[in-house]
């Protein structure tokens, strides 16, 4: 006790948390979840390095989509630090694409997402991409309200990324291994040694090899997609639209 | 660097619990950071300690227990209250 005026000494007591540190994130991001399941949306986090090839899978899943005559409603919202030039690559390749611009920021974040899906007619699609921001680190830590992470490693990026990035591959539920077209140019990469590396960090391997350039492993892909889209709504897969498509 | 962004949301997170504990200040807080959890805790200290300057953890040592989890945790505070 203080004596020389009776304020009282300060009392230092431990207060206990326990909780995440982006706990408020993870609010808004079971918010997302909620609003995508209730819609019956597929909700696609993509991530990869810069370059990685994300904007161009998605460009090429829009023709397969248009070859196959599924008749998918598929959006996206494109997170980059500046520019919309994903957006409008995405648009001219028939695709409903809104730009997250981060300004700073490294990754997307769940309210980031949130606000995005504002200027998106969401409820009307089968699935929606978030292409988040080009970077192996940032982007693993945040729940986006996603049903699924699929990350794209390009064969140019070397053999060894997923050992130096192993979170990123760990939270993959699926690695698309771009850009295999180049394969014959790159006599030093090793497609098997690269799914090695892969099985080292991910939980439950799995791994595409595509080419968005020449459509190589997109079957595998669309069947993949198909898997992931929401059956609650009887016919929905039979049900064909009009309209805004892929 | 998104060690920035989550000093920012932990500051966030404890000025709620400051103001419903009516507590002073802030004087020791600590973390969990696991191996997976894509963060560095020497950024994370980094970021720490130009976040906490003149705020209500100007006198509140960090403390980071690291394991080989994916945890990322704000685990406990101790709050000088009147």
């Amino acid at each position: 006790m203080c004596v020389e005026c009776g304020c009282g000494d300060p009392k230092i007591v431990p207060y206990d948390v326990h909780e995440r540190l982006l706990a408020g994130n993870d609010r808004t991001a079971r918010h997302n979840r909620e609003h995508f399941r209730d819609h019956n949306v597929a909700a696609i986090n993509l991530m990869g390095s810069p370059g990685a090839g994300k904007t161009a899978i998605l460009e090429a899943t829009a023709r397969a989509l248009g070859r196959t005559g599924a008749s998918a409603r598929v959006g996206v919202l494109t997170g980059d630090l500046a520019t919309d030039n994903d957006a409008n690559r995405l648009r001219a390749a028939g695709l409903v694409a809104e730009t997250i611009t981060t300004v700073n920021a490294c990754h997307l974040d769940a309210d980031m997402v949130h606000r995005g899906l504002h200027h998106l007619p969401w409820r009307t699609f089968d699935y929606l991409f978030i292409e988040n921001v080009g970077n192996l680190v940032c982007p693993a830590v945040y729940d986006l309200g996603q049903d699924v992470n699929v990350v794209a490693l390009s064969v140019t990026e070397g053999e060894d990324k997923p050992l130096k990035y192993p979170t990123m591959f760990h939270k993959a539920d699926l690695v698309l291994i771009t850009k295999i077209d180049l394969l014959p140019l790159l006599p030093d990469i090793s497609l098997d040694v690269i799914e090695a590396n892969l099985k080292c960090v991910m939980p439950v391997p799995r791994v595409m090899r595509v080419s968005a350039r020449t459509g190589e492993g997109f079957d595998q892909w669309m069947t993949w997609l198909k898997e992931r889209r929401h059956h609650s709504v009887p016919g929905h897969d039979a049900e064909v639209r009009t309209g805004v498509t892929a | 660097m998104h060690e920035y962004s989550l000093v920012q949301a932990m500051f966030d997170q404890m000025e709620g619990i400051v103001a419903a504990q009516h507590a002073r200040s802030v004087r020791r807080v600590r973390v969990r950071i696991g191996s997976l959890a894509g963060v560095d805790p020497t950024l994370f200290r980094t970021a720490y300690e130009v976040f906490r300057i003149k705020t209500f953890c100007d006198e509140a040592p960090l403390e980071i227990q690291e394991d080989a989890s994916d945890a990322l945790m704000l685990e406990q505070l101790e709050l000088e209250v009147a």
